[in-house]
């Protein structure tokens, strides 16, 4: 069984939204629905002392995904390869998910009523594909992969390199990850 | 699966394409089923961008149907610029503008009727070929704030201008006023791909700007001062001992005179132009020259420092020629013209237009290099080395500004017609008071385009153009590079839509061109174009479907061959042809435009330092502002301001706020960001705002607010700000004054 995850090069990741717009438009979305919006963190210093980074944003298909705990009616769920992801019939729109969820990664769809959220890709990944913002990005900044094969790309970049996972003193263990 | 789109389904077809929203032309898939495209992604096997697809790339679909889309041909029943159109068939169009172009040739003469074309966005051959036969020589572009003096000012020092850099094996690269990490994707990957196995980067710009942020070394200098700092550099260079003497000694002409020329050129001169320490301006040029072989990347950012932009192309060519990085592994290559294809010069007929007709070419007598006197120069020389000249369409054209001003006052004779092709020059153009006038004045309009732009909206007619996924491409710097990228079209037009191919060639066939125009289609043209490299294809579209690409074997130091093609057949640092043209054979020294130094009074009264021009994700140019599935990343204009500057004008973060220059003011939203120097403002290009009333003032509207929030309403394209090689004017480099926007005016702004 696979754990998908995915992995940030923030040495490589310029901010240039490809992989919010590739999201969006692929996946149909309604203008107010960013699954993964890339936020910018600086730049930092003094003119001209500056660094600044980009970190891309999405669902972390946290291996204890407080979201999932919090669904009260079985809408909100993980597949055994990690994916969190939303069964739309299921959900009736009390948006305690989106209260649970520490990193503001889900959405009320407003037409439909329900609760929806970056699902990897879902029905690409059951093909072999790769999710949409993976095969748009130019500068190969996302890294889609299996971290239970120690061979794949994502578990070696992130044991050869220095990484972190976002607000990780939440203990919700998150399956992305950004090295730097 | 795309999205929804499953490919699995019967009957799709897979169609090599290419994303057509800049001119990186990047290679994409296209999934065609009953000539709709139902999804499209990148082609993973495209040598550039590699599968990857920008904001703009993915955004195809939403543009191809987009509800604003020009279907059909417009003809204009109401005043000019009110937006009253009637729908008219193609050929009643054609032959409706046929019959006022051959009027106006009748009774003002050819050279009467202008033609502006878009940054590759359109057939410019064909546009080319059309004026050739018609008889003007007054077809031009944004060229002159986009490369093209600097490919000319290159090639009368050594005989090319590199377009290829062979930056696989390079050590070092110079981005000079370049940000590809907010305009071209493919070669930002590319160059982050290198830095990784050691490639020094060294980024040339006043703005900490995505691709800054990943450099080795940042040098962020006075805007516009770019000219002090390369030569400032050349005498670093020559005089620390880090120049390659033997290809100095061997392969240049005039070292003498340049090093007497520069000696006074030191990083301590420059230091108070350039606003960099002298140490900041060594280590610039230790990184370039200790690490060979090394590459400066072409940018268009000196293209667009008005006055001082000629002499900084040549002072930046210097730096390669005495680095000897040029036409070696690793360096910046000389490809000369392609020798395996027609380029777009062979098929420009530019042997159709006479001397005569020539010699009337606006602005070429105030402004020689990219213009006839310079060509017909330049392609004698390339011609007799390479065999063939670069393309006339970019690197020989009427002078923008002077043009709009011709229709404006008759001087030097009357322009009664402009043609536009996918360009929107209220937005795009220098000066906008001075193309509105043109605008409003001239007597008949043609704009061939995918929306009713501003400027489209004082158009006689408007005619629908193919977009992306609608027409082939050939990407090959237009014959100035080497190589050869083709796509097929994805599917037929839409609607009535055509290439604008065809719409020159039909309006050719109308006023008796007929016998001139060989291809009905613009795959005949790009068949016969590719034929000559000899693969056993029998149409475009089996060409791009079976071969695609075309990379000739490549051949290093060309030059010890054939030489240069120069007069000498060397590297002219010292350039005769510059001098025979009258200009400086060698780099003379020259403030920007407007600056501190030798306009105070201009300066107390605008304290600030102005930089504009600058692409910014996910707009290219003037377009895609309507496509809210993008604009909602950039919903209103920013500029940039440092937050000590800020304060001291009681600005904050978000304010709407005033930027003026001695042209006027426009008003954008204030981003405040230590990204600047606290003298500096950048502001973003081109706004305009498609959901605003198009309609002229004074009819009513806000002409889609293009004079609102553009950058061009703050330049200045009078002569004297022109630069004397180019007649390229300033973007960057200005002095301005910025203040908050007041309540009574917000309510307009928003």
């Amino acid at each position: 069984m696979a754990r998908y995850a995915m992995v940030m090069d923030t040495r490589h990741c310029i901010g240039c939204h490809s992989c919010t717009i590739a999201c969006k438009i692929r996946n149909e979305l309604p203008t107010y629905m960013i699954y993964n919006p890339v936020t910018t963190d600086g730049p930092h210093g003094t003119f001209p002392h500056l660094n600044m980074l980009f970190l891309p944003l999405l669902c972390m298909h946290c291996d204890n995904s407080p979201c999932v705990d919090a669904c009260p009616t079985g809408a909100s769920v993980q597949t055994e390869n990690g994916i969190v992801h939303v069964v739309d019939k299921k959900c009736v729109g009390c948006l305690s998910c989106i209260m649970a969820c520490p990193y503001g990664a889900r959405y009320h769809n407003h037409e439909t009523g329900a609760v929806n959220k970056c699902n990897f890709c879902l029905d690409r990944v059951e093909e072999g594909m790769r999710p949409h913002c993976v095969e748009t990005c130019h500068q190969k900044a996302r890294i889609f992969g299996d971290l239970d094969d120690p061979n794949s790309e994502v578990s070696k970049l992130i044991s050869e390199n220095r990484s972190f996972q976002l607000l990780q003193e939440l203990n919700t263990d998150p399956c992305v990850f950004y090295i730097y | 699966m795309i999205g929804k789109v499953d490919l699995t389904q019967e009957g799709i077809e897979v169609k090599k394409s290419a994303c057509y929203f800049c001119h990186q032309n990047c290679g994409v898939l296209a999934y065609v089923k009953d000539n709709k495209v139902l999804g499209i992604e990148g082609d993973p096997e495209f040598p550039t961008n590699q599968g990857g697809l920008c904001c703009r790339g993915n955004i195809a679909l939403k543009h191809l149907d987009h509800p604003d889309r020009v279907n059909y041909p417009l003809k204009r029943v109401g005043k000019k610029g009110e937006g009253k159109w009637q729908q008219i068939p193609w050929n009643q169009a054609i032959q409706e503008i046929a019959a006022k172009l051959s009027s106006i040739r009748e009774q003002f003469g050819a050279e009467a009727v202008a033609t502006a074309g878009g940054t590759q966005r359109t057939d410019d051959w064909a546009r080319r070929r059309f004026m050739n036969l018609f008889g003007s020589p007054n077809g031009f572009h944004n060229s002159h704030l986009c490369w093209i003096p600097t490919f000319m000012v290159e090639t009368a020092i050594y005989g090319w201008c590199p377009f290829d850099l062979d930056i696989g094996a390079s050590k070092c690269i110079v981005l000079w006023g370049q940000n590809p990490g907010a305009s071209g994707m493919p070669e930002a990957h590319h160059v982050a791909e290198l830095q990784d196995k050691g490639m020094k980067v060294i980024v040339i710009d006043p703005r900490f700007t995505e691709s800054a942020s990943k450099a080795d070394l940042w040098l962020p200098l006075r805007p516009g001062s770019d000219l002090a700092l390369a030569l400032a550099w050349i005498h670093v260079i020559i005089y620390e001992g880090l120049m390659d003497q033997e290809f100095v000694l061997e392969y240049c002409e005039g070292f003498n005179e340049l090093a007497e020329h520069v000696v006074d050129f030191s990083p301590e001169w420059a230091a108070e132009l350039t606003w960099l320490t002298p140490d900041q301006i060594r280590a610039g040029a230790y990184m370039y020259a200790n690490n060979k072989p090394g590459n400066i990347q072409w940018g268009t950012s000196v293209d667009q420092i008005g006055k001082p932009a000629g002499a900084t192309m040549h002072a930046r060519a210097l730096l390669r020629a005495l680095t000897g990085n040029l036409d070696r592994p690793g360096a910046d290559l000389l490809t000369g013209p392609s020798q395996d294809y027609l380029t777009d010069e062979e098929l420009e007929g530019n042997e159709f237009l006479s001397d005569e007709q020539k010699a009337k070419q606006i602005g070429a007598d105030k402004f020689p290099m990219v213009t006839w006197p310079g060509y017909s120069k330049i392609s004698e020389l390339t011609k007799k080395t390479w065999g063939k000249a670069p393309t006339a369409e970019w690197m020989c054209e009427a002078h923008p500004p002077s043009v709009f001003r011709a229709i404006a006052s008759s001087d030097p004779y009357p322009v009664k017609a402009l043609l536009i092709s996918a360009t929107n020059p209220l937005a795009s153009y220098g000066e906008t008071s001075v193309v509105l006038e043109a605008l409003r004045k001239v007597d008949f309009m043609v704009a061939c385009e995918y929306w009713v732009t501003p400027s489209a909206m004082f158009a006689d007619y408007i005619m629908p153009i193919a977009g992306a996924l609608e027409r082939p491409i050939i990407t090959n710097s237009y014959g100035c590079a080497d190589f050869m990228l083709t796509s097929q079209r994805a599917i037929q037009p839409m609607y009535e839509r055509r290439n604008d191919f065809n719409f020159w060639r039909d309006l050719g066939v109308a006023l008796g061109q007929e016998a001139n125009w060989p291809w009905k289609t613009v795959e005949e043209a790009y068949f016969s174009a590719i034929a000559p490299i000899g693969h056993a294809v029998s149409s475009f579209d089996e060409f791009v479907e079976k071969i695609r690409f075309h990379f000739p074997e490549r051949e290093y130091y060309k030059y010890k061959r054939q030489g240069f093609a120069t007069p000498s057949g060397k590297v002219e640092l010292y350039s005769t042809t510059l001098k025979e043209l009258g200009l400086p054979p060698l780099p003379q020294y020259v403030g920007p435009s407007e600056n501190e130094i030798d306009n105070p009074e201009l300066a107390a009264k605008f304290p600030l330092v102005l930089t504009t021009g600058g692409g910014f994700m996910p707009f290219h140019h003037s377009e895609h502002f309507q496509i809210k599935d993008m604009r909602f990343l950039r919903h209103s204009p920013f500029m940039d301001i440092n937050p000590a500057t800020a304060k001291e004008m009681g600005i904050t973060d978000g304010d709407w706020v005033w930027i003026e220059t001695a042209r006027g003011r426009m008003r954008q939203r204030a981003n405040l960001t230590e990204a600047i120097h606290p003298k500096v403002i950048y502001t973003q290009r081109c706004w305009w705002y498609p959901e605003k009333d198009m309609r002229d003032f004074d009819l009513g509207g806000e002409l889609g607010g293009a004079l609102e929030s553009n950058g061009n309403v703050l330049t200045s394209t009078a002569d004297d700000y022109c630069d004397p090689y180019s007649g390229s004017w300033a973007n960057r480099g200005l002095l301005c004054r910025v203040y908050k926007v007041e309540e009574a005016d917000l309510k307009e702004v928003m």
